[in-house]
């Protein structure tokens, strides 16, 4: 019997499989294997081993680009999901306000991306920009900060562009906390506790899963983050924010040199791996329904 | 039974899904078996694939929906033209690069930003220069100068209808407040700048984002102009040393006109934040083309009567930008397609299209042949300015975009913030410029 449903769950499977096969796991194959070449536009394709992967370590922008995008998926992990589950915790106690809360939260989750990017021009914009406006009307006269091209502004303003609108984790934490068994937290209000000590011994031990989901789901964006700093610095100034998608695109498409911006897609895709199987480890994924 | 029943409808399922699957690629196949098949009964007219850049807000697109026209009535029963719209030059140098890179080029392509020397080392571009000997009239009107530089090797790979003549447009009531006229030096552009700051008015409409596009026209302009040397630099395809006295002192300069002469929203800004503070009377100089020149008679960009306010002049040291573009390039697998998107790009390249190119968009024509009238001239004051200018200068040199590698014309984007906050020197720029040039293998 358990080897009929074997066959059965290959058969259904399959059309999955074929899937990933034709479309993912072909690309993949592709991208590791010319990650070896040296494989430029309108040139012939040359093995040459190692030598991308070498010379990785000796480019700078590289290295900028790699450590920029670990630095985004941290705060991605960290911050992002905190605001997003404080968010929820809140909205859990359904207040008056909770929908229109819930509903205005999510509106720069769903807008596309690019179109953020404009709308976060023009409010940092230095000469017309909300921004420079507020703080000259507080009285800061002649107050003029070029907020996404100064050095010392540029990371700091593309990182708020996305790391307080965490939408997506509150509307899944809170999904969770709505399928908390109400027996328990009354329970923990029969023994004394207040809401503080409910939410932190009750609450969020019993949300580790999906926060650990959402801790994946945070991180791995930031590995495929392009469209807002693209629209707003495009790596600039200097290469202050430059991400390794950022550095796939322009390794590939202006410097045409396929191989190595490969190269580079394959270093991202092991550090996703990483990513994921850390978080796993801290988070404990799937070894208890809780 | 209804055990065998019930597993015997899942297995069809689970095929029925997977042939599905499977039979998505298919269909184009069959489709095409069909097609051919029909081929042999009835000659089916020969269907170019065109994607283009000339459509939405960019300048070239109404004369081009004139051209097309046109075309398609000359040749509508022999050749479709299957247009596809790619509303941004960037966007379009992707998407020929991904096709160039997959083996499937369409059958026209601009060889704009670099796209014409990987188009002609892949071995991808079609030698016009047989059909150049076959039709003098066609090869007078692109002109030899313009076909010399679209060819390598001596073959002809595209071909332009269009120089690109850039002075600087700057608004006349400004100028007049200032007490000022168009520089004759680059010591009197930057005494020109006081005084405009000193009369209240902003001097120069830069931009750092995007190509740089209205910034590297000035730097092209101080290098192409500092002397032989400079203008045989900015005469010179893909340098890889920027370090020479003469790039170095036009960033120094260049450093200069960021930090104290242009607005404050500069650093970063695209095109349309320069174009927008000169239309809007914020700042009282950019450089562009003659393809502005329309803007400024369009009551949905400028005030009404802002065309009156604006001249055109050469850059100081008698210098002007002008520079054959790279043009229309055949990237057609067949014979029958080859001969099908010659006749195209002649429509797109002739006397007829420059005359629509001139008209409608303001660009100066190539072609000797094509008169543009006093009348003309007339009615275009700002154009004729231009042209007179042109008809006598010192130094013509080309755009950065023309000379530099692609990623190099990116990494101008990031250094001038480096530049104008004084996060690096002119000499430390010329150093990021030779390594980002030396990435390129040619």
């Amino acid at each position: 019997m358990e080897k009929k449903n074997r066959l059965w769950i290959a058969i259904f499977l399959l059309p999955s499989i074929l899937i990933f096969c034709l479309i993912y796991g072909a690309s993949v194959v592709t991208l590791f294997g010319s990650s070896f070449t040296e494989w430029k536009l309108a040139s012939k394709l040359e093995f040459t081993g190692i030598s991308n992967y070498v010379n990785l370590f000796a480019d700078k922008n590289f290295l900028k680009a790699l450590s920029n995008t670990v630095i985004w998926a941290l705060l991605q992990s960290t911050i992002h999901i905190f605001i997003g589950v404080t968010f929820a915790l809140i909205l859990s106690k359904k207040e008056f306000y909770w929908k229109f809360a819930r509903t205005a939260y999510m509106i720069p989750n769903i807008i596309c991306s690019a179109a953020l990017g404009m709308v976060y021009l023009s409010i940092f914009n230095p000469k017309f920009g909300a921004v420079n406006n507020i703080i000259r009307a507080l009285g800061v006269e002649d107050f003029s900060q070029n907020w996404f091209m100064d050095y010392s502004s540029a990371f700091f303003t593309v990182t708020i562009t996305w790391l307080p609108f965490a939408g997506v984790v509150a509307i899944l934490v809170l999904a969770e906390i709505a399928a908390i068994p109400e027996a328990i937290l009354e329970s923990a209000k029969i023994d004394g506790a207040g809401e503080f000590k409910t939410n932190i011994y009750v609450v969020l031990p019993l949300l580790k899963n999906i926060i650990g989901t959402c801790v994946i789901v945070a991180a791995t964006s930031m590995l495929k983050n392009f469209d807002i700093i693209f629209m707003t610095t495009n790596g600039g100034p200097g290469n202050t924010t430059l991400n390794l998608p950022l550095y796939i695109y322009k390794t590939s498409m202006l410097e045409n040199n396929y191989g190595y911006a490969n190269t580079i897609g394959a270093f991202l895709i092991l550090l996703g791996i990483v990513m994921l199987i850390v978080i796993n480890k801290a988070f404990k994924l799937g070894q208890s329904d809780i | 039974m209804k055990k065998y029943l019930k597993a015997g409808l899942s297995g069809l399922l689970a095929v029925a899904m997977t042939a599905a699957l499977v039979g998505c690629g298919g269909g184009s196949a069959s489709e095409d078996t069909s097609a051919s098949a029909d081929s042999k009964v009835q000659k089916e007219p020969i269907t170019l694939k065109f994607p283009t850049y000339l459509c939405g807000t960019n300048v070239g697109a109404a004369p081009f929906k004139v051209i097309l026209e046109n075309f398609n009535k000359q040749y509508g029963d022999e050749i479709t033209v299957k247009v596809e719209e790619i509303p941004s030059d960037d966007a379009y140098k992707d998407k020929i690069k991904v096709l160039m890179s997959s083996g499937d080029l369409p059958d026209v392509i601009n060889g704009k930003q670099g796209l014409f020397d990987l188009a002609v080392k892949g071995g991808f571009a079609l030698d016009f220069t047989p059909y150049m000997d076959a039709d003098p009239e066609w090869k007078a009107s692109v002109t030899e100068a313009a076909l010399k530089a679209n060819s390598r090797d001596g073959k002809m790979y595209s071909v332009t209808e269009t120089a690109d003549v850039v002075g600087y447009f700057y608004n006349k009531e400004m100028f007049q407040k200032a007490g000022i006229t168009p520089a004759k030096t680059w010591d009197e552009w930057f005494s020109n700048c006081d005084k405009l700051k000193a009369a209240g008015f902003t001097p120069l409409a830069l931009m750092t984002g995007e190509n740089s596009w209205t910034t590297n026209l000035i730097l092209a302009s101080l290098i192409g102009t500092n002397g032989e040397a400079g203008n045989t630099f900015m005469n010179t395809l893909h340098p890889k040393n920027y370090n020479t006295p003469e790039v170095i002192d036009s960033l120094t300069k260049m450093q200069k006109m960021l930090q104290d002469y242009t607005t404050s929203d500069a650093v970063g800004a695209k095109y349309n934040d320069a174009a927008n503070n000169f239309l809007s009377e914020k700042a009282a100089i950019i450089a562009n083309g003659s393809w502005m020149i329309g803007d400024f008679s369009n009551t949905e960009k400028a005030a009404a009567g802002f065309d009156k306010k604006v001249g055109c002049a050469a850059y100081p040291e008698s210098g002007i930008v002008t520079a054959y573009r790279e043009g229309w390039m055949v990237t057609s697998d067949d014979d029958a397609h080859k001969e099908a998107a010659v006749k195209f790009v002649k429509a797109l390249t002739e006397d007829a299209a420059q005359l629509q190119n001139l008209e409608l968009s303001s660009v100066i024509p190539l072609s000797p042949t094509v008169n543009i009238s006093d009348e003309f001239k007339e009615k275009n004051p700002i154009l004729a300015e231009l042209i007179n200018a042109n008809s006598s200068i010192k130094y013509r040199y080309l755009e950065m975009d023309n000379i530099d590698y692609a990623n190099v014309t990116d990494a101008f984007a990031n250094l001038y913030p480096a530049l104008a906050m004084n996060k690096m020197t002119a000499e430390q720029v010329v150093q990021q410029l030779n390594e980002t040039a030396a990435k390129n293998t040619d």
